[in-house]
């Protein structure tokens, strides 16, 4: 590790460094190509997107910042900020509440002494076995008898929360089972005396939680942030079924209803406003991970080894 | 609790701090179960249970038929083959990502300069959408103005229509899955081999071993609980792998590219059959959770401390 920097540097020309380099690098560059391709399409005029040739390297004639604009601005031809808007809203409140219950449930399940505590983790993990593809039609039905709302009375006669912000609402404050165990595991590891040591001075509960365990846990908490973050922003299933106007769709949402999935059959699909929608995705969500990808890369390497 | 208290004291406070915690527990825990509840846990069970109706057509009232579905199940072509296909493409997917991943790893472990970028760009893939980036994959396989056929054309080749054949479907699933999932399986193994105690690595040197030497009696066996790890988290992905089925082939052509959890999304939404989505699903979640049990069971018996539940963290709803 002492070693003079020319030495380390000269270490790098070694057959297996070099190896080493072209293979990374080479393979990331193909790994990257299709953002590549997509932030470059991004430059082109939507009617000459459609017309031109599209090459491997896709350089338009007549650049235009048209549709980045559009991102930051909104666009006449889609309600490309409300999408954005409503993306960014459902990502910052699914963050939140998936902070809040892993840090929480996860001080319970690895504080706290009550009957049946293991038998309940482990079912919750169970759980999380279960193909989520599943549940869609389940909750369409359930969110359609949703009691006393949309128009119900009682089960039927509506259209219950369908089509309404409480999609979105409803399911923040339900535990996280992932978060709740990253969280159990870490705990596990502070030593109880530290909490004992608290006691002894005065602390309750809530001022050991939050004030004492929550400190030490901020790398596992980033970690549960950024993925939740990621989850909720890149999801299209809530709001490609459980909701139907313009009004509620996010920015996947939006693309899927004008893709070959949501279209209707024979209609031309719109590439242009599809590479826009996706930059709007794309761009925030490879920003996110260059500022927090210490945590991300701290964080699989413990989900993975650690445990 | 620092104080020598008399036995039948602390005998006492020990029973009132449970009583304490498991009314803390319940407090902090029902409303998040509750909500859980609502979202997921019950839709899932109504889920399962819809899965011994007859059920087509959401206007009509669902037939209790037992085992009726799954007797159909296994009788029709249409599902087995689904079935099967999730089975080896989800072996295929897993097996070339974790290769492919495990190759990566190695080099990224050489004091080389910019791994840290390195590891970056590998890992993007994994974090963008999949509705925006198998759209841009749909680009690339447009039949007239795709960038692949462009190229064939410009050397003079024939265009292919990928939307026509199931083999080059699969195909592209394969490579956008390994694309997507490569970045990940190279951090985990590179943490992996991170955690392989050096010291290993000078007792091996010690005794002769050169490179290879070292990655075949030191690096893999140092690698067995993060293998199976990985092995069976990627295999439990891979095989209910279906958004990229829905958006680049749509299942096409002739529902030839059809993998399980994709049919369940069919039978669910294009053909309104809910007895047999619910059914289908039953049997997609008990080979999981058999795989997820038998991972559990070896890893528990060889090291308590690496066996971890097998998903990843995800946003959802």
């Amino acid at each position: 590790m002492a070693e003079p920097f020319w030495l380390s540097l000269r270490k790098q020309f070694t057959p297996i460094h070099l190896l080493g380099h072209a293979v990374l690098f080479g393979v990331g560059l193909v790994l990257l190509y299709p953002l590549i391709f997509m932030i470059l399409a991004g430059f082109y005029d939507k009617n000459e997107f459609m017309t031109t040739v599209l090459r491997v390297i896709p350089i338009p004639e007549e650049p235009t910042l048209a549709n980045y604009r559009a991102l930051i601005l909104g666009s006449k031809d889609a309600a490309v900020s409300t999408y954005m808007t409503n993306s960014l809203i459902r990502t910052a409140y699914n963050t939140f509440w998936a902070l809040l219950t892993s840090f929480l449930a996860g001080y319970v399940f690895a504080r706290l002494k009550f009957k049946g505590r293991e038998q309940l983790f482990l079912i919750m993990l169970a759980t999380q076995m279960i193909p989520g593809t599943l549940a869609i039609i389940p909750t369409y039905l359930e969110f359609a008898r949703f009691p006393f709302a949309g128009g119900n009375s009682i089960f039927t006669g509506g259209t219950g929360i369908l089509n309404t912000w409480w999609v979105y609402l409803i399911g923040g404050p339900a535990i996280n089972i992932m978060g709740t165990f990253l969280v159990k595991q870490s705990l596990e590891k502070v030593p109880i005396e530290l909490d004992e040591a608290a006691i002894v001075d005065g602390a309750g509960t809530l001022r050991i939680i939050f004030q004492i365990l929550l400190p030490l846990q901020l790398p596992i908490m980033a970690f549960i942030a950024i993925t939740t973050a990621l989850g909720t922003w890149n999801d299209f299933i809530t709001p490609f079924f459980y909701t139907n106007s313009d009004k509620l769709q996010t920015l996947p949402s939006a693309i899927t209803r004008i893709s070959s999935v949501g279209a209707s059959p024979g209609a031309v699909i719109n590439y242009p406003l599809i590479i826009t929608l996706s930059l709007g995705i794309t761009v925030p969500a490879m920003l996110i991970f260059f500022f927090f990808q210490k945590y991300i890369v701290q964080g699989l390497a413990n989900t993975g080894i650690k445990g | 609790m620092g104080h020598a208290d008399p036995p039948a004291a602390t005998a006492a406070k020990r029973r009132t701090k449970r009583n304490r915690d498991g009314l803390i527990a319940f407090v902090i825990l029902a409303p998040m179960f509750l909500f859980w509840l609502i979202v997921s846990g019950f839709p899932t069970l109504f889920g399962f249970f819809l899965g011994f109706f007859d059920w087509v057509g959401l206007n009509d009232t669902p037939n209790f038929i037992g085992f009726g579905n799954f007797v159909h199940f296994f009788q029709n072509k249409v599902y087995t083959d689904a079935l099967w296909r999730s089975i080896w493409l989800g072996g295929l997917v897993t097996a070339l990502t974790l290769l492919a991943g495990f190759g990566a790893a190695l080099l990224m472990n050489l004091p080389l300069f910019g791994k840290g970028f390195y590891r970056s760009i590998w890992y993007i893939p994994a974090i963008t959408s999949t509705v925006a980036t198998t759209q841009v994959f749909n680009i690339f396989l447009d039949t007239n103005n795709g960038v692949i056929n462009n190229v064939l054309k410009s050397f003079g080749k024939e265009p292919i229509v990928w939307q026509y054949s199931a083999a080059w479907g699969i195909f592209w699933i394969v490579v956008y899955s390994v694309w997507k999932g490569v970045g990940g399986a190279a951090l985990i193994w590179l943490a992996g081999l991170q955690s392989v105690d050096p010291v290993l690595y000078e007792a091996a040197a010690i005794d002769g071993a050169g490179r290879w030497g070292k990655l075949r009696y030191v690096t893999l066996p140092g690698l067995k609980p993060i293998a199976t790890y990985i092995m069976i988290t990627s295999l439990i992905g891979a095989i209910q792998i279906y958004e990229q089925v829905l958006f680049i082939t749509n299942g096409g052509p002739y529902g030839q590219t059809e993998v399980l959890v994709f049919r369940i999304y069919r039978d669910g939404f294009w053909d309104f059959n809910l007895g047999m989505a619910g059914a289908s699903s039953l049997i997609m979640a008990v080979i999981v959770i058999v795989i997820a049990v038998l991972y559990y069971n070896w890893s528990t018996k060889s090291d308590r401390r690496t066996t971890i539940p097998v998903k990843p963290v995800k946003g959802g709803r």
